[in-house]
């Protein structure tokens, strides 16, 4: 019961959660406006397309692999978006053409990184630059600025009589399907087993190209998905929309306690380093930091957080090192 | 079980922070958009970028207006050059409840939205350098009408080269929405003003925004046309780095230049007088903008076209059609007023 319970205190959920209360706490009392509903909703918006991003990366990372095209997808998405409706596509119709876009891109990194068997971080980077070369010949440099009004609102307005951005929902709606996914199922111990050894995994039968594949497919409709809603936030299609959002993304990622080299990582800790980032941005925003210093600001926590994560390990190793040399002692001397 | 306790901790805070948000303070969305301010407000300034020269010197104008007329400036930084970079800064100045706020939008309808958040709470919206969308601002303060700047680098240029001999232009991309309008009005001037008639126009260049590009460009351009007499390189970029290629090789002055870019990059060149720029006084920009931000404020003036717009030292400025106010007409930089710019 004691170890479970130091385990537990120890544990990287816990101690985000911890830093978040913190956060929350101090900035509340150091920032005027930050407890205010108007702050809660505008910073929750302002992270609502990043934070979709965030569920499938985590789980391709903790398969040791990685998708960086996640915002040039999301781009394309919202330039096919925008190109269906001045077409004069309804909307509904719009949408779907544009998550199957983003479905699409997930497929051929998908394709390339599976079957061809080629570095997951090398294709995606090729495809960063074919998707968001793709929004410049597709738009040119001017946006499309004809978005419907019912989107718009999506995008900017809160639930009527609450402080709930409309564009966080469909992360609210995903982000826990995406825990039961990777911690309730067999799936989820399969991305886990490909992450933790793709050999060991292989030999004990699991299909790790379907699993592979699917996941670069479902990264790329939930990055379309985060296109459409920096379309909504921003009224309008941009071929540089959800530009360099990849890297929040993946930083809040390892922030969240996810292994580098697969295998290690829990939705919790995903989810609290989420809210930690957005916390500490508004906090910063609304102390005038610029937007370098915010930037600097949240480079730093992650490397604090790598630090403090691996001398943790290191303590660890070493007290319980100590303890089984002690054991080994007195087991000698009392034969 | 420690795994769903986990994750319903976070939903728990996360609803209790929504519903807390609920019960908190006004969101400030249903205050009259006809505020009025008995007194200077503040006025928050919202950049492209923080770190442009361009834009610190504008908040060094609007800060000089503030010590003039009273109020304070709060200048912000994205560090991002798009719209929607620019969203989190307009909400920022929102929740601090600032009196006014002036952008230079980074395109024109990424921020609008929370622009028009902005005016509902009763803030007033002023764009200055580059506009927004209409609707989000009532004003927009330009520093000079893009029609003018055409004919009068031309008319510099001919001033320089005696109004006779060839000249090229050494323009930014072939894409370039501004450049092309200008280069199509010197055409149609050249072929029709009897003034011009001795001057051609042999090619026209691209430097791609980029220095290098530009200074190889220049120096290919003056021996290819060994009888080129001059350049124009519409483009601030592309200025300085032709003005400081042609006096490495010692074409300079043979070959004069002018074009578009901040005074104060070229000025040595100025000076000597083989260079002339077409240029505003960026300062100056800051100041109008923040004495329209103020007189919006206390509800001076309501960004209707005709109306006259006070400004201080500056002098008194008319509101144009689509709420658009002009700086005034730019100047052409020479050695006698090259001291006047800043920037």
């Amino acid at each position: 019961m004691r170890t479970s319970l130091r385990a537990r205190l120890t544990s990287w959920d816990y101690i985000l959660a911890a830093l978040v209360v913190v956060l929350l706490v101090a900035a509340s009392l150091t920032q005027p406006g930050f407890a205010g509903g108007f702050n809660f909703a505008n910073s929750v918006s302002q992270m609502s397309d990043k934070a979709l991003l965030v569920l499938p990366l985590a789980l391709l990372i903790i398969a040791r692999e990685i998708d960086i095209s996640v915002a040039s997808v999301a781009g394309l998405s919202g330039v096919v978006l925008g190109m269906a409706l001045e077409a004069g596509g309804p909307l509904p119709l719009a949408i779907t053409l544009a998550l199957l876009a983003g479905t699409l891109c997930g497929a051929l990194n998908g394709v390339l990184v599976t079957f061809v068997g080629l570095p997951s971080l090398v294709v995606t980077l090729g495809t960063l630059a074919l998707f968001r070369g793709l929004c410049y010949v597709l738009l040119g440099g001017t946006p499309i600025t004809d978005i419907p009004l019912s989107l718009t609102t999506f995008g900017n307005e809160t639930i009527p009589r609450t402080y709930v951005p409309w564009d966080i929902v469909p992360f609210l709606v995903l982000a826990p399907l995406f825990a039961l996914y990777l911690h309730r199922t067999a799936a989820g111990r399969r991305t886990y087993a490909i992450g933790g050894g793709p050999d060991i995994a292989r030999y004990a039968g699991v299909r790790l190209n379907r699993i592979r594949f699917g996941l670069f497919v479902v990264s790329g409709a939930v990055a379309a998905l985060a296109g459409v809603i920096t379309v909504a936030r921003t009224s309008q299609a941009a071929p540089d929309g959800a530009l360099g959002f990849e890297l929040d993304a993946i930083t809040v990622v390892f922030l969240g306690g996810v292994s580098v080299l697969g295998g290690k990582g829990r939705m919790p800790g995903v989810c609290w380093a989420l809210v930690l980032v957005v916390g500490l941005r508004s906090m910063l925003q609304l102390g005038n930091v610029s937007g370098y210093a915010q930037s600097a600001a949240v480079g730093a926590l992650l490397i604090l957080s790598l630090l403090a994560t691996n001398t943790a390990h290191r303590v660890h190793a070493a007290l319980t090192r100590r303890r089984l040399r002690a054991l080994a002692v007195r087991e000698s001397a009392v034969p | 079980m420690m795994r769903r306790r986990s994750i319903a901790l976070a939903v728990t805070l996360a609803l209790g922070a929504a519903v807390s948000g609920c019960a908190g303070e006004d969101g400030g969305a249903s205050k009259a958009a006809d505020t009025c301010s008995s007194g200077p407000v503040t006025v928050g300034y919202l950049p492209k970028l923080g770190t442009d020269p361009y834009m610190t010197t504008l908040r060094d104008g609007a800060k000089a207006a503030a010590e003039e007329i009273g109020g304070e400036v709060v200048y912000t930084a994205p560090s991002e050059a798009t719209g929607a970079a620019q969203i989190p800064f307009v909400n920022q100045l929102i929740a601090q409840k600032v009196g006014a706020i002036v952008i230079s939008g980074s395109d024109l309808n990424g921020a609008a939205a929370a622009l028009r958040k902005a005016r509902r709470a009763g803030i007033k919206v002023i764009s200055v350098d580059s506009d927004v969308a209409t609707d989000a601002r009532s004003l927009f303060v330009n520093q000079a009408k893009t029609s003018e700047l055409g004919a009068k680098m031309l008319d510099s240029m001919a001033e320089l080269i005696g109004h006779k001999g060839e000249f090229a232009v050494l323009s930014s991309t072939e894409t370039a929405v501004n450049q092309n309008a200008w280069i199509e009005d010197m055409k149609s001037r050249l072929a029709t003003d009897p003034k011009l008639k001795d001057m051609k126009l042999v090619t026209v260049a691209y430097g791609q925004e980029k220095a290098d590009v530009n200074a190889q460009k220049a120096k290919s351009l003056v021996q290819a046309y060994p009888k080129l007499k001059g350049i124009i390189v519409p483009a601030g970029i592309g200025l300085p780095a032709a003005a400081e290629a042609l006096s490495q090789t010692g074409d300079l002055g043979r070959v004069k230049l002018t074009g578009l870019a901040p005074a104060s990059l070229i000025k040595k060149y100025i000076r000597g007088g083989d260079v002339q720029d077409i240029w505003w006084n960026v300062h100056d920009l800051g100041g109008l903008s923040y004495h329209a931000a103020q007189a919006l404020a206390q509800c001076k003036v309501k960004a209707e076209p005709g109306e006259r717009i006070p400004a201080g030292e500056l002098g008194t400025y008319t509101v144009g059609e689509r709420g658009e106010v002009v700086l005034g007409p730019a100047t052409v930089v020479t050695p006698k007023n090259i001291d006047d710019f800043e920037f």
